[in-house]
């Protein structure tokens, strides 16, 4: 079968290591840092019902649905699988009720409006002026585990797992890319490795990478802030419940509630800045939401860097599409051999991998059908089985 | 923002590169609210990219980024500089697990593999419909810190034997089985009483505690 090379340790990588290795490719994989250092592990952990996409980004919106359902099947241990909660707390929000009902009825995405009796009495954290709320099917992904899932199943399928490995090059004929030029920094050595396609999985870093190879891809590298709690303040995810914006999110998780987010744009994806003015905001806004966030005390507050889609698309980064794009280089820039995934988000690394390894079928000549739907992953741990 | 000037002393190694691990020192300037990882972070990017450790979510879920601070065991993501009141800092690997390189271990959790704990989140007791991950995140911070850990044996560690503990809580069925690990050669019989687990424990697993109770229950 055809080597498959993927470059980034992430999300994307390990659910596309886990994809192309279940269709019988050779894979091996490249990640600079420790797996999963990137965007994926810091994400708040919130699984997607869909609903916060479902009026202005439909297919996101449609796309999150369908890989909830299938996440919570096929890894249900690293998942709290407990919903969640769009609350309204002013008579703006109790407008924008019927709007997000409808709109989640078109893209199929349950939803179920409840009155404030009932959402105070599911959550009674809850502001006590809540106005109505609308309970979906949120979850709290385990945001490190869920990724070495799909490393461990990929590994015991063969996939060759290579952490602390920057591609520092990608290699070209005319016309073609060959392989990749890699720096073990464990053993201070730089080798070349040969690869039929070499897949471009980097997120936020997309950009860097795909120069490596003289290409330009269109990624906007945009970090949002995120503030960890101490105490469990909720069962259930609570969102606010009115048109995506900045602290509006709250994640309980383990013994912790995850606070988010916020939205600003970087070129540099590995510069690490994080606004203190947006603690103190995402703090207040949330507290709006259920007001003892106000009184606990902060445990952590770090950033991390959404790989947007497009650049300069739109003036409200709320309102960039959540999307993700699979760009085949032979078409976009006429080089064949490299493939990059962009865009997208957590709850859709799944889709990503598909629509990916499906595209590289196209590319091979191949026609294997896609089984991660409902292939069911390897316990975490089992990644540590055997030495890398 | 300026801050205070603090020396980074990092155990390096490399196998066969660096090797034996000898320490090096970096100097960076840290304003209040940094943590160690951020530090690392900064380092890596500003004086050495080679510097390796493991690191992921930055809120101490994880567990990836578990080392030894100024000899304690300690999440570098919530460890915050300012806190060690020190100027110089010191870091090295966890001990018990094989080095990957500088900070990075490998996390071989043969151990609480053998546990089987079926699945990773808890039932809550006052909400039986809401599930939560268990407390311990499986930093390896207990297990490097035990005393008892480390001479060779096949301790399974305190880690494994509080994972142990709970499953019998949770699983009252598999409790013969269970205690029959707990209470086999590579169990409880080893364990110091040292109580570092519990000292270095970052999520609150208390795993001193568990293991008390597993005495109780196989009546030492």
């Amino acid at each position: 079968m055809e080597h498959i090379i993927i470059i980034g340790g992430g999300g994307t990588g390990a659910a596309l290591a886990h994809d192309l290795s279940l269709r019988e490719f050779r894979v091996s994989l490249y990640e600079k840092g420790g797996l999963v250092s990137g965007t994926t592990g810091r994400h708040h952990g919130l699984l997607h019902s869909g609903a916060r996409y479902a009026v202005h980004d439909p297919k996101a919106a449609m796309e999150c649905a369908r890989e909830n359902a299938i996440l919570r099947t096929i890894a249900p241990d690293v998942i709290e699988q407990n919903g969640g909660l769009f609350v309204a707390i002013d008579d703006s929000d109790v407008e924008y009720a019927r709007i997000l009902i409808d709109h989640c009825r078109q893209c199929e995405v349950p939803a179920k409006e409840i009155d404030a009796v009932l959402a105070l009495s599911m959550e009674p954290a809850l502001n006590p002026n809540v106005k109505c709320a609308i309970e979906v099917s949120d979850a709290t992904i385990n945001a490190w585990r869920l990724p070495l899932q799909f490393f461990a199943t990929a590994r015991a399928r063969g996939a060759e797992i290579h952490p602390f490995s920057e591609v520092t090059g990608i290699n070209t004929g005319t016309g073609i890319v060959t392989g990749v030029r890699v720096f073990d920094h464990k053993k201070h050595r730089e080798s070349d490795v040969s690869g039929d396609i070499v897949v471009n999985a980097t997120g936020a870093w997309a950009g860097a990478v795909s120069l490596m190879a003289g290409i330009s891809l269109p990624i906007n590298p945009a970090p949002g802030a995120m503030v960890a709690v101490h105490e469990r303040l909720t069962d259930r995810i609570i969102n606010r419940l009115h048109s995506p914006g900045e602290g509006d999110i709250i994640v309980p998780q383990r013994n912790l509630t995850i606070l988010g987010t916020s939205i600003w744009q970087k070129d540099d994806p590995d510069s690490y800045d994080l606004p203190r003015e947006h603690i103190h905001r995402l703090i207040d806004l949330c507290s709006e939401m259920v007001p003892s966030v106000r009184d606990t005390t902060v445990h952590s507050a770090w950033s991390a860097v959404r790989p947007l889609l497009g650049k300069g698309e739109t003036d409200n980064l709320w309102q960039a599409s959540r999307d993700f794009r699979c760009f085949d280089h032979y078409t976009t820039d006429n080089i064949e051999g490299i493939i990059s995934v962009i865009g997208g988000k957590a709850t859709t690394m799944r889709a990503m991998a598909e629509e990916t390894a499906d595209l590289i079928c196209t590319k091979t000549g191949r026609n294997i059908a896609c089984r991660t739907n409902t292939e069911k992953l390897l316990n975490y741990r089992l990644f540590y089985k055997d030495p890398l | 923002m300026k801050g205070k000037k603090i020396i980074f002393r990092i155990l390096r190694y490399k196998p066969s590169v660096i090797d034996p691990p000898r320490f090096q020192d970096f100097e960076m300037s840290v304003t209040d609210t940094m943590s160690v990882l951020e530090c690392l972070e900064e380092i890596r990017k500003e004086q050495d990219s080679t510097l390796i450790y493991r690191k992921s979510c930055h809120h101490a879920s994880c567990g990836t980024c578990a080392c030894i601070i100024n000899g304690k065991e300690r999440l570098a993501c919530i460890t915050k500089v300012a806190d060690l009141d020190n100027h110089i800092v010191t870091l090295e690997p966890l001990r018990g697990f094989r080095c990957e390189g500088d900070l990075a271990v490998s996390e071989d959790w043969s151990p609480l593999r053998n546990v089987d704990r079926g699945k990773a989140t808890d039932g809550r007791d006052d909400q039986k419909s809401a599930t939560r991950f268990e407390d311990c995140i499986e930093c390896g911070a207990c297990l490097s810190a035990c005393p008892a850990a480390h001479g060779g044996n096949t301790f399974m560690g305190p880690a494994a034997l509080a994972a142990i503990h709970n499953e019998i809580e949770k699983s009252p069925d598999k409790r013969e089985s269970l205690l029959s690990l707990a209470g086999g050669p590579d169990g409880e019989k080893w364990c110091e009483r040292a109580l570092d687990c519990s000292r270095v424990c970052p999520s609150g697993v208390y795993p001193a505690r568990h293991i008390a109770e597993l005495r109780k229950l196989l009546g030492r």
